[in-house]
């Protein structure tokens, strides 16, 4: 064996030419060089990877594993999302060998990133330290939410600290005194975790998750903010209107547009009183008429109400200040005022702003989640978005009676991409018939339709639509109810 | 199951016949499985598997091998969607038969090669055959006609070489490319495709950031291979062997298959496929459990026809091998298998992988918790076996530097080595800049205090960032098979924390 530097003289009098600078038997010396240096093979120093912490959730079923594992290599991959949710929300994580994949999905799709989270299970956390591209991950909740903690169980002592230590909210109101404990979830959980806890603090006790989030409101970022004030509208009422009002004045756009929409659901807060007085003043009732008045400018205190003052390209601003006036009154001040009911009121012949006073108040039953006025719309116009207000059962008869009235197109499909799985038995029947039907006739069309109903029908349905008809397009609806049906049982626990 | 499956298509296929709805006249009886499959055509398709191979038939017209109807069918049995019956009917019967005849007449005559490694440049294929059949003084006058054409190609070569240092290696860049093809094909006509192959490879040397030293290597090689011929009535016979296999020489299977056998069970470590000229071979690299003997089992098909699928990774099965002659035999052949297949569909679905099998002999990487033995099978836990092998734990590994010494012996056996496959555990995957190495799970930490640092294999670079491995370990001890090479290992397969096989 020669020394590197000798290799290196062997090396430079190769390239030069032995003509010129002889060398006795070059080519057996760089034969014995090479083997040599093969068969001496030294290790290569590298530094140690710290080790991942070991799993507290138990691993999906081997089948579902399986499974996944074959959604992931493009069987039924439109599945992959209602694989993951449902293997979140039984607190499972995947096997460690499909973790990449997953991380890589969840990377392409924010949607996926909340299951993701709960599946990716420490060894998921522990690929993400190595790899940026997954450091998404990081912000997830985790399991804990999932495997049996609930917020209002109780908190950890240890974590416990006097409250009202930094109990200044926002706002100009002093917020009552309520004791707050800290959860070490919410003192040290990811901004997922976080969230889940305010969630779910905010669905026992209303009072103490809004008392939790003041306390420390001036030190979230932004994005927290943002996320957190979302988590009111679950048991929204009068006392959360002092905060929101405080919070009409935050930094961050994204937060007062929050906060207005909220107050906008409270008739009896000020910015709903704020912005009665000023619909009273656009819309007016002569008869059966409803007159109608834009505001001639959109001032400093409608924008602090949730009123955007730069109208969109294409609409003009006294049409675009309209709309956004109706759609942050609260619906409540327009039956109480006109003293006629949302279905009266909708029938009302508005004239030439009849439009911006429709979709205003379309906005605001969305905003308001209103079911009384979604219903009265819907009837005028059937947008989906109304429909998702509805309580399911009558969502999906409205759905039914759509898809049975109207051809399969464009309008149809968005409209049943609006409404949730599982399909019951009545929104199934219509939709199994229409593809029938437009199996004989347009065939070309179908594609979206059997994709959306395998995905949304309720999976119980396999056999009865299997039985349904032996046309493909059926068929091909019933195989992927049929998977959906296997994938979820087998992320059942065995008996 | 499904590993047996050609490609991703096929597997899918499978899936979508392996319903009940689809099949008509199913049946089986120990070791086969029959039945009727409706496909587009008119009268249905027959298909049956033999489990004892396995091996398959269908009346489809498929290329694919083993086709969506067989392997759906065992999907369908595996489900236990197929129910015995007392015999099979005439048609499976038959085939049945055909086979028994086949298998017969193959073990009676030698004349067969089929299988044997085919190589499209070289014009000798269909001479091999007849060499085989062994025709007295006509064949001995043919080897002698090669020998010689053989040695007026190799000294050409070495002159070729001897030029190449004598003018300097510094145009190489420019000029050596072309004249590469040249030698390549004057090497054919020689009848020397192994070194033919050799020079044909040489092109990606030019891509390293080294090249001189590489290829003043690979020059070194080439002229030892071309010395070594010359000079091979000086040499062991074992190493005579290597050269002339290297030259190009080729080892008739009946040649190999009448010599000794070793009777191990060999764990089906992983494989990889690689097409070149129109052609696809399939490595599959082996390890025997008793002996700890490495084995490759080459094969070849077209492109786009199906490859050998006898052995699964992830199995073990219990067999003859028979090794091709050489300094450091790795090429072998299956000459014999023992033990059928099970009568009983395998339990879970049927999918290859398992709880580990052994006694407390074999130890298993948990992932959690360092190296502990291996759960003793008792207790009514039996695994079963798919078809075509035995489920397999992982094997049993050794420490990087017990990898890195059977490498230098095998070396010193044949110094043109490239590939050997070594089973490394327990041990965790580490860091070393933008690569990475595998290292004894064992290996002491420094005293704090130091840099932490931990000595190891490195992986090739070419095997990027081993997502998948990590994601197994985890920083924990695992099991990895891997194929050495002179450039770092490439990882082929690892365990996971069941003990389940995971292809990397």
């Amino acid at each position: 064996m020669i020394t590197a530097e000798e290799w290196e003289r062997l090396v430079s009098a190769a390239l030069v030419g032995t003509d010129r600078r002889p060398v006795p038997d070059l080519l057996g010396q760089a034969a014995a060089h090479t083997v040599g240096a093969r068969a001496g093979q030294r290790l290569q120093r590298g530094e140690p990877l710290p080790a991942a912490p070991p799993e507290e959730q138990s691993l999906v079923p081997r089948a579902a594993g399986e499974r996944v594992g074959r959604i992931l290599d493009g069987e039924q991959p439109r599945l992959l999302p209602e694989w993951l949710e449902a293997a979140a929300v039984r607190g499972y994580r995947l096997p460690p060998k499909l973790v990449p994949r997953v991380l890589d999905h969840g990377a392409r799709d924010r949607s996926l990133r909340a299951p993701v989270g709960v599946l990716a299970g420490a060894r998921g956390r522990w690929l993400a330290t190595l790899n940026p591209a997954w450091a998404y991950l990081l912000e997830e909740a985790t399991a804990h939410m999932t495997s049996g903690f609930s917020a209002s169980s109780a908190p950890d002592p240890a974590a416990h600290s006097p409250s009202g230590g930094s109990g200044r909210s926002g706002g100009s109101e002093e917020e009552e005194e309520v004791e707050v404990e800290t959860h070490q979830l919410w003192e040290f959980g990811t901004r997922g975790d976080r969230l889940s806890y305010l969630r779910s603090l905010r669905g026992s006790d209303p009072a103490r998750a809004r008392a939790l989030l003041r306390r420390g409101w001036e030190q979230e970022s932004p994005e927290d903010r943002a996320a957190f004030i979302h988590a009111m509208a679950d048991g929204l009422s009068m006392a959360d209107e002092p905060f929101l009002e405080a919070v009409l004045d935050d930094r961050r756009r994204e937060v007062r547009t929050q906060a207005a929409d909220l107050l906008t659901r409270l008739p009896a807060s000020r910015l709903g009183r704020r912005m009665a007085e000023r619909a009273a003043v656009c819309l007016t009732l002569a008869g059966n008429r409803l007159e109608a008045d834009p505001p001639p400018a959109c001032d400093s205190a409608m924008e602090r109400d949730g009123v955007r003052s730069r109208a969109p390209g294409g609409t003009g601003q006294r049409s675009w200040w309209l709309q956004q006036l109706v759609a942050h009154t609260p619906l409540g001040f327009w039956t109480h005022h006109f003293g006629r009911t949302a279905k009266q009121i909708v029938a009302l012949n508005v004239g030439e702003w009849s439009r911006e006073v429709r979709l205003g108040w379309e906005r605001a039953a969305v905003l308001q989640n209103d079911p009384t006025w979604a219903r009265a719309l819907f009837a005028v116009e059937p947008l989906t978005d109304l429909l998702a207000v509805l309580p399911p059962a009558e969502r999906a008869d409205k759905a039914a009676e759509l898809v049975h009235d109207q051809p399969v197109d464009g309008q149809l499909i968005m409209m049943l991409g609006g409404i949730p799985a599982p399909w019951g038995a009545a929104l199934a029947k219509a939709v199994l018939e229409k593809i029938l039907d437009t199996a004989g006739r347009q065939p070309w069309n179908l594609g979206e339709l059997v994709r959306l109903a395998g995905e949304r029908v309720d999976p119980s349905m396999h056999e009865v639509a299997a039985r349904f008809s032996p046309e493909p397009p059926v068929q091909e609806v019933a195989a992927t109810l049929r998977f959906r049906f296997d994938m979820l049982a087998e992320l059942e626990p065995r008996p | 199951m499904l590993a047996l499956a050609p490609d991703a298509s096929s597997e899918k296929g499978a899936r979508s016949v392996s319903t009940p709805a689809k099949w008509s006249a199913v049946g089986s009886a120990p070791d086969v499985l029959w039945g009727e499959c409706k496909g587009s055509g008119s009268s249905p398709y027959r298909a049956c598997v033999d489990l004892s191979e396995p091996a398959y038939r269908c009346t489809c017209p498929s290329r694919k091998f083993p086709c969506k109807h067989a392997l759906g069918l065992l999907l369908l049995w595996s489900g236990d969607g197929v129910s015995p019956a007392e015999a099979p009917p005439a048609w499976v019967a038959e085939w049945l038969d055909q086979r028994r005849v086949r298998a017969a007449r193959a073990s009676a005559t030698t004349a067969t090669v089929a299988g044997d490694e085919p190589s499209p440049s070289e014009p000798g294929a269909a001479e091999r055959r007849e060499a085989g059949s062994g025709d007295g003084a006509a064949s001995d006058r043919r080897a002698a006609q090669r020998e010689e054409r053989v040695a007026t190609g190799l000294s050409e070569l070495e002159r070729w070489l001897a030029d190449q240092v004598g003018q300097g290696l510094a145009g190489a860049r420019q000029s050596a490319p072309a004249q590469w093809q040249e030698l390549t094909r004057r090497l054919v006509d020689a009848q020397a495709p192994g070194a033919a192959a050799a020079v044909s490879r040489l092109p990606r040397v030019l891509a390293e950031e080294d090249w001189p030293a590489r290829l003043l290597g690979e020059y070194g090689l080439l002229n030892l291979l071309a010395v070594g011929y010359r000079r091979a009535s000086e040499l062991p016979a074992p190493l005579r062997d290597t050269i002339r296999s290297r030259v190009g020489f080729p080892t008739s299977r009946d040649e190999v298959l009448a010599g000794r056998t070793l009777r191990d069970h060999w764990d089906v470590l992983g494989r990889r496929d690689e097409e070149q000229d129109r052609l696809v071979s399939r490595r599959v690299w082996l390890r025997g459990r008793t002996s700890g003997r490495p084995a490759l089992v080459l094969s070849f098909a077209p492109v786009g026809q199906a490859l050998d699928t006898s052995l699964v990774t992830g199995t073990s099965i219990d067999a003859d091998l028979a090794f091709y002659p050489g300094g450091s035999p790795l090429r072998a052949l299956v000459a014999a298998r023992h033990g059928g297949a099970p009568a009983e569909p395998p339990a879970g679905g049927g999918v290859v992988a398992g709880p580990p099998v052994g006694g407390g002999l074999m130890t298993v990487p948990s992932v959690d918790g360092g190296a502990v033995a291996g759960p003793p099978v008792d207790g009514g836990v039996v695994a079963e076996p798919p078809v075509g092998g035995g489920v397999a734990g992982p094997p049993v590994g050794g420490g990087v530097r017990a990898a890195l010494a059977e490498v230098a012996a095998a070396l010193e056996g044949d110094p043109w080595l490239e590939s050997w496959p070594v089973v490394l555990g327990p041990v965790v995957p580490a860091r070393r800049g933008d690569l990475w190495i595998l290292t004894d799970a064992a290996s002491p930490h420094p005293a704090s205090g130091d840099p932490p640092a931990v000595e190891g294999m490195p992986l090739h670079p070419s095997a990027g960032l081993p997502w998948r491995l990590l994601a197994v370990s985890g920083g924990h001890a695992v099991t990895v098979a891997a194929e050495w090479t002179p450039r770092g290992l490439r990882p082929l397969t690892t365990w996971d924390e069941e003990g389940q096989v995971v292809v990397l």
